[in-house]
């Protein structure tokens, strides 16, 4: 397929992401999600990139911010709004909201609110498609922040001993809430990669969704052959950490870099093709929405069920 | 010393603890080619007290392994592995150690079916071993049923003999539908228990380990067989009747049965094997009295730990724990009251019992 096709498709996802995420964002003063929301606006691409460059049946494990991952996996629209909105409908019945979305009929196998705790779950999938002689490959998703908990380094030890087929995917915003980068970490996580013997790359260019495909489907093949990899992808938060506002008036950062950004995002910079896909897209938001709207609560037949 | 957890029958055997945990491990591997086993010296030569023995020999690396020191790491990827199909068997030679991997077990594990409305499933077995004497002291000695049962979502079971592991593991590997923390108990594995073939005479839940009618003694673990010991003992010198119920499950008893037990004897002994504060011998209160706040003829007598960390002197540890002396003299006070003039047990020291543990660890 022409590199075109490629980019118009990873296009049409990335805007999917951005305007489900906008939709949120009107709809989050009638209080209809209940629910703490943690956007990727601006950082669509390393979903869309990541998951493209990957197979259908590759697995991802998730974080609280990925509506990203969830709709770029495939992940259904209208049970994703269903379970914003806490309704039945929803993909896991109202009981996960944002936080915790999963799909794992397309791979997405959990998301989890505690920073760093689904990384090991990708190291155990890996391990068990080794032992099965699979050729499946696990993807952990997680945030620069993530890499200073302790689980993250005993993931990374692990994988490198049992040699198994998992990409730890760093989305690299230069922010854990609201504190910096440079103030948390005192290592450089290739070289840390490298202390266990793992490759890495750290790619600068996290707008771009050719690129990061492209980075993915390289990494991918050696994680595939049987070697761990750290693929790393500097991005842009442009909302604030949680919920649906802007968040330079704190002053903890300026809008600088955001700006910068901007001026080479795609879903900014291609107005043209944007406008063309906007209208089935927003068709596609509505529908979904309605379903949501039109979905029942859940009640005490499901309070106690799948417990145990 | 050899207890006879059910009555002799045909086909009966002796196993011990550490005999039971081997041939279910086995098993499990045998039967089951998704299962394996994982854990700090699940392959050395020790075998987690002989639990594992020979089974990387027999069924390899890639099933029985090694792992670093990286309790949560190991849980998280035990949880991943089950999300795709394996059933994972993770021990920790100490329960003190599993601490480390709470934010897997408790965050995680224990939410991951419910908080996904039913996608996810994790079942696995988390082994854990709680240590006691030969001054084990306050970091290698914890019990923590209580803690772990709290939570919602978590299995808790407490094995107090070889036919307890013969019963309930098959039932437990591969079947049960989430998460399952095993607590087992150090001084038992080299104990010796008559078993018959296995017949599921444990259920995952609570049973009568021996029938009474005078007062009820609700145990758990290694205190079971201390009930057992102090009802042999108060029936041979008083002609008292003690009726023994092993919880077994601590996340999900038979509270009905303990609840009838109670509402035919009036009297109510706890043996625990850990704290009493926020603890099981508090949740068999609570279930009595929301049942109905009568049951009971007069207070209960509750046997745990003393309310401080584990201390490690032999003469500080003999009174830290409750003693056979002190067991017997609970079931006594319950019956005849607090002048019963019964001779009590000479063993002032549980472990006396239990020679064979002689440490160090
Ligand atoms: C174990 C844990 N500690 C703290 C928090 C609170 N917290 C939520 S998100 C977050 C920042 C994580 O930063 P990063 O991993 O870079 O992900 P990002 O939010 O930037 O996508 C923190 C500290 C948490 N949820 N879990
Ligand atoms: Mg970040």
């Amino acid at each position: 397929m022409k590199d075109e096709a490629i980019y118009r498709r990873l296009f049409r996802t990335a805007l999917l992401i951005r305007l489900v995420e906008e939709r949120i964002i009107e709809l989050y003063p009638s209080d209809k999600i209940q629910s703490p929301v943690h956007l990727s606006i601006g950082q669509e691409a390393v979903a869309v990139g990541v998951c493209d460059g990957l197979k259908p049946d590759d697995l991802v494990f998730a974080t609280y911010r990925s509506h990203g991952f969830y709709i770029a996996k495939g992940g259904s629209l209208d049970a994703m709004f269903a379970e914003l909105y806490g309704r039945k409908g929803g993909v896991s019945g109202g009981k996960a909201g944002s936080m915790h979305l999963a799909a794992p009929e397309v791979g997405l196998m959990g998301s989890s609110a505690v920073v760093a705790s689904t990384i090991p779950h990708a190291v155990g999938a890996a391990l068990s498609f080794k032992r099965r002689g699979l050729s499946q490959i696990a993807v952990a998703v997680f945030g620069d922040g993530a890499t200073e908990e302790g689980v993250y380094h005993e993931s990374l030890n692990f994988a490198a001993l049992m040699k198994v087929p998992v990409l730890f995917l760093c989305e690299d915003n230069g922010l854990a809430v609201h504190s910096h980068r440079p103030v948390r970490q005192s290592y450089r996580l290739a070289e840390h990669a490298a202390s266990f013997g793992i490759a890495s790359r750290r790619l600068e260019e996290g707008w771009d969704m050719l690129a990061i495909r492209q980075a993915t489907l390289e990494a991918a093949a050696k994680v595939r052959a049987g070697e761990p990899f750290v693929l790393e992808i500097v991005t842009s938060r442009y909302k604030e950490h949680v919920g649906v506002g802007e968040d330079f008036h704190f002053n903890y950062r300026t809008s600088d870099g955001v700006d910068a950004w901007k001026r080479r995002d795609p879903l900014i910079v291609d107005q043209k093709l944007v406008a063309t896909l906007r209208p089935d897209i927003e068709r596609e938001i509505e529908a979904a929405v309605a379903f949501a709207e039109a979905s029942p609560a859940p009640g005490r037949d499901e309070l106690l069920a799948d417990v145990i | 010393m050899s207890i006879a957890a059910v009555k002799p029958d045909q086909g009966t055997r002796v196993l011990s603890y550490a005999g039971a945990l081997l041939e279910t491990m086995d098993a499990a591997l045998a039967d089951h080619a998704n299962t394996f086993i994982m854990g700090q010296g699940v392959d050395d030569f020790k075998g987690i007290f002989g639990s594992t023995t020979g089974l990387a020999e027999k069924y390899g690396a890639a099933r029985v392994f090694d792992v670093p020191l990286m309790e949560e790491g190991m849980t998280g990827v035990a949880i991943g592995a089950s999300l795709v199909g394996d059933y994972p068997i993770t021990t920790h030679i100490r329960a003190d150690f599993s601490f480390l991997a709470m934010n897997q077990i408790i965050n995680l594990a224990a939410k991951y079916r419910y908080m996904f409305g039913g996608l996810m499933r994790c079942p696995m077995l988390i082994r854990i071993v709680v240590g006691r004497s030969w001054g084990q002291g306050a970091q290698h000695s914890q019990s923590p049923q209580s803690t772990f049962a709290h939570y919602p979502g978590l299995t808790v079971v407490m094995p107090s003999s070889s036919q307890a592991i013969l019963d309930m593991y098959p039932a437990i590997i591969n079947r049960h539908p989430g998460p399952v923390i095993s607590i087992e108990h150090r001084l038992l594995y080299n104990l010796d228990f008559t078993v018959s073939p296995s017949e599921h005479r444990v259920p995952l839940t609570s049973y009568v380990a021996r029938k009474g009618s005078d007062v009820t003694v609700v145990a758990t673990s290694v205190m079971v067989l201390e009930a057992l010991r102090a009802a042999q003992y108060v029936e041979d010198k008083a002609g008292i009747s003690a009726e023994i119920i092993d919880l077994n499950s601590i996340s999900h008893p038979d509270w009905d049965l303990v609840a009838a037990s109670v509402r035919k004897t009036g009297r109510l002994v706890v043996a625990d094997t850990s704290w009493l504060e926020y603890g099981v011998a508090a949740e068999v209160c609570r279930q009595l009295v929301m049942r109905d706040p009568g049951l009971l003829r007069q207070p209960p007598t509750m046997l745990g730990m003393a309310p401080a960390p584990c201390p490690t002197a032999k003469s500080l540890e003999d009174i830290y724990y409750p003693s056979q002396h002190e067991t017997v003299d609970a079931i006594l006070v319950q019956v005849r009251g607090d002048n019963h003039g019964i001779a009590l047990p000479v063993e002032r020291s549980m472990t006396e019992g239990y020679k064979r543990f002689r440490g160090p660890f």
